[in-house]
């Protein structure tokens, strides 16, 4: 297979927010503002007319606000007829004059509000929709869109096939950049076009019987590295997003064809497939233009971004697609618990960072080169976790599905007095002398088989006071296990008569954010050979157990209902773990053995799904 | 002492910036004067220009073009 497909979306939202605010500053809010809708559909225009004019298809995503206006109604209809595209749906842009008045809310976009209210509006809006066009929409989308919302939209409306279901990686790092304001906080969802399970939209489901009827597809293609330590929300397929972030000169931001062309490269881990999306909401394209970027700069970029695709697509290279006809091929071509990849190289900050990425039914995880193939970001797809989300349910506007590593928002390598952050490591001992492979840069390179992925890195030195080794790591995830084996070997040595050991740790802790969670109740294990368990009941006291000839060390999380084990493939392999304090609020478990030059510690981790508290 | 008022240009908070945050700018017209709301800076635009150009310094490739082919070679030696 060889298919990078794209996605354009536009859509009539006639009252953008970005508008709005600068419209109506210092008058009292006026959902109605002529000035507002005619300068809101006259960027849809442009928009339209830029990418038709560069041969590319569109996805016209109606809003409430646009089903309530004529002109919005007549031009959806003259393009889908001139140029094939797809009248489609959203729940963003809800406000309107119209839907103010039936409903008296507030909430810009459909998944903060009571699931009641959800109900509501989806029935309101796709029976205006069909009033309105005929037909009920294939595809929708918002923001965010939990799994019993789309759910129901199945339910009621069982033609929907796809959706925008959420923003790659818009968590507490969007939610600061924007001064704490901007409620779109749901990490943990895949990067690209998935099936999501019917316990969690941002898991992939498991089976069929897991799957929750459409094809979810993110916001925008994000930038894999740039969006780990910054606001996702300058590094993606959205021009106005990266001016956003100062990443250009003038109207010269070669980056955003820079993505464009990595997008194209992630086919190489992906069987010859790759995605992109295109979604840039007409309030970045207004006449006062966007912050310090005046209207020319910003309507030059989008301009010159779909030329490239345009021109992509003339090459052969890119094929355009409806969300819709996205959605069927996709229900064509791959499984539904297809697992998603990407080594992604850094082309912004000039470093040899790289980044590996994978997901399926089970996990997403993220293992940092830098960090020497640390894995700094785990998210246990295997527990199948409900987190309704919106008014009225415990999460409320927090959506991010679950960590249980974090080296970002819970410190990793790095602690400044006590204790250990977040993370999925090694250690390499000789004597006294210790390294965490996390301070061991190096980078990586992919293979895949049947029913595994595998990323192996270049071998890292370690140096000690007598000792000289080379150790290489290598991650095989096995697809749709829950399993991760890790390979540590030691592939050069200045004294092969010498010995080292390996100790395969996890620290481990829960949340959704930089804060701390309770971990009281979580349950540490060190299982012996011979079947002994030696269980604790986490409680802040700093307790530690080890136990020669382990067979598996083991760590419960029943917040996050997850469990989750290291197994050494060898005998002779000691295992234990350690409770942690307030101050270093993680768990940690590990094994440890002594090897040799041309010899491995070779464990896998598992996660699994536990019972919750 | 009047209303701040969104400048000529709407900049955004330069301090602000380098801790991740976007916050507009209010402008003193009396004093001819940018400040932020959230944090101490005040300036002229000059100082926000300053500002942004050291913020770009971080992105050290940032006018550097990687086509596929560069993308797939970067960083394969060994």
């Amino acid at each position: 297979m060889d298919k990078f497909i794209l996605n354009v979306i536009h859509r009539p939202e006639l009252v953008p927010e970005y508008i709005n605010t600068d419209a109506v500053e210092g008058k009292a809010d006026d959902l109605g503002a002529k000035e507002v809708i005619g300068e809101s559909l006259d960027i849809f225009k442009l928009q339209q007319d830029i990418a038709h004019r560069n041969g590319l298809k569109c996805t016209i995503q109606m809003t409430y606000a646009a089903l309530y206006n004529d002109e919005a109604i007549a031009l959806a209809k003259q393009y889908h007829e001139e140029f094939g595209d797809e009248i489609a749906h959203t729940f963003l842009g809800v406000n309107c004059e119209e839907f103010r008045k039936k409903y008296g809310l507030k909430d810009p976009a459909i998944w903060l509000y009571h699931m009641d209210d959800k109900k509501r509006i989806v029935v309101d809006s796709f029976e205006r929709f069909k009033e309105v066009f005929g037909f009920y929409p294939t595809s929708t989308g918002s923001y965010y869109m939990d799994a019993d919302l789309i759910a129901f939209i199945k339910e009621k409306y069982p033609m929907v096939k796809t959706a925008v279901a959420t923003c790659f990686e818009e968590g507490p790092k969007v939610f600061r950049h924007a001064n704490n304001s901007w409620y779109t906080i749901m990490d943990g969802a895949p990067w690209t076009a998935w099936i999501p399970s019917k316990y969690n939209s941002q898991a992939i489901a498991e089976n069929e019987e897991d799957d929750l009827g459409i094809v979810a597809v993110p916001h925008l293609s994000r930038d894999l590295l740039a969006i780990q330590d910054n606001a996702g929300d300058m590094f993606g397929t959205h021009p106005q997003n990266v001016i956003r972030g100062l990443i250009n000169e003038g109207d010269r931001l070669p980056f955003q064809y820079n993505l464009v062309d990595q997008y194209q490269v992630m086919k190489n881990y992906n069987k010859g497939y790759s995605y992109n999306l295109v979604y840039v909401g007409p309030g970045w394209m207004g006449k006062a233009g966007r912050w310090e970027t005046g209207y020319e700069t910003l309507v030059k970029s989008y301009e010159d971004f779909l030329a490239y695709y345009g021109n992509l697509k003339k090459e052969g290279k890119v094929e355009d697609m409806t969300m819709t006809e996205f959605a069927d091929w996709y229900r064509e071509n791959k499984a539904i618990n297809e697992p998603c990849c990407a080594l992604w190289k850094d082309t912004l900050f000039g470093t040899k960072n790289q980044v590996f990425w994978y997901a399926d039914s089970q996990m997403r995880a993220t293992v940092e080169m830098k960090m020497g193939g640390a894995i700094v970001d785990l998210r246990p797809y295997a527990s199948k976790l409900r987190r309704p989300v919106g008014a009225g349910t415990k999460a409320n506007q927090d959506a991010s599905y679950p960590y249980i590593v974090h080296s970002r928002y819970r410190a990793g390598p790095f602690v400044h007095y006590a204790g250990e952050g977040a993370i999925k490591s090694a250690k390499i001992r000789c004597g006294a002398e210790e390294v965490d492979l996390s301070s061991c840069r190096t980078t990586a390179t992919y293979e895949e088989g049947k029913g595994f992925r595998k990323c192996i890195l270049r071998p890292v030195t370690i140096e000690f006071q007598t000792l000289e080794v080379q150790i290489e790591t290598a991650y095989t995830f096995w697809e749709n296990t829950g399993r991760i084996e890790i390979s540590r070997k030691v592939v050069g040595s200045s004294d092969p008569s010498k010995k080292v050991v390996i100790d395969e740790f996890l620290t481990s802790c829960w949340g959704t954010t930089e804060y701390a969670e309770d971990l009281t109740g979580c349950t540490l294990s060190v299982v012996e050979k011979d079947g002994t368990r030696n269980d604790l009941s986490y409680d802040y006291r700093c307790r530690e157990f080890k136990a020669d000839n382990a067979a598996a060390v083991e760590a419960v999380i029943p917040m996050v209902q997850t469990k989750v084990s290291l197994t050494p493939a060898d005998d002779d392999c000691t295992g234990y773990y350690e409770e942690g304090y307030s101050f270093a609020p993680n768990l940690k478990i590990g094994v440890y053995k002594e090897i040799g030059l041309n010899e491995s510690l070779v464990t896998t981790m598992k996660l699994e799904q536990a019972e919750e508290i | 002492m009047s209303q701040g008022i969104t400048g000529p240009i709407n900049y955004r908070c330069p301090q602000c910036l380098f801790r991740a945050i976007d916050y507009d700018l209010l402008y003193d017209k009396e004093q001819e004067q940018y400040y932020c709301r959230r944090c101490n800076w005040e300036g002229e635009e000059i100082e926000i220009l300053g500002f942004y150009s050291v913020y770009k310094k971080q992105y050290k490739h940032m006018l550097k073009r990687w086509t596929v082919e560069q993308i797939e070679a970067k960083d394969e030696e060994e």
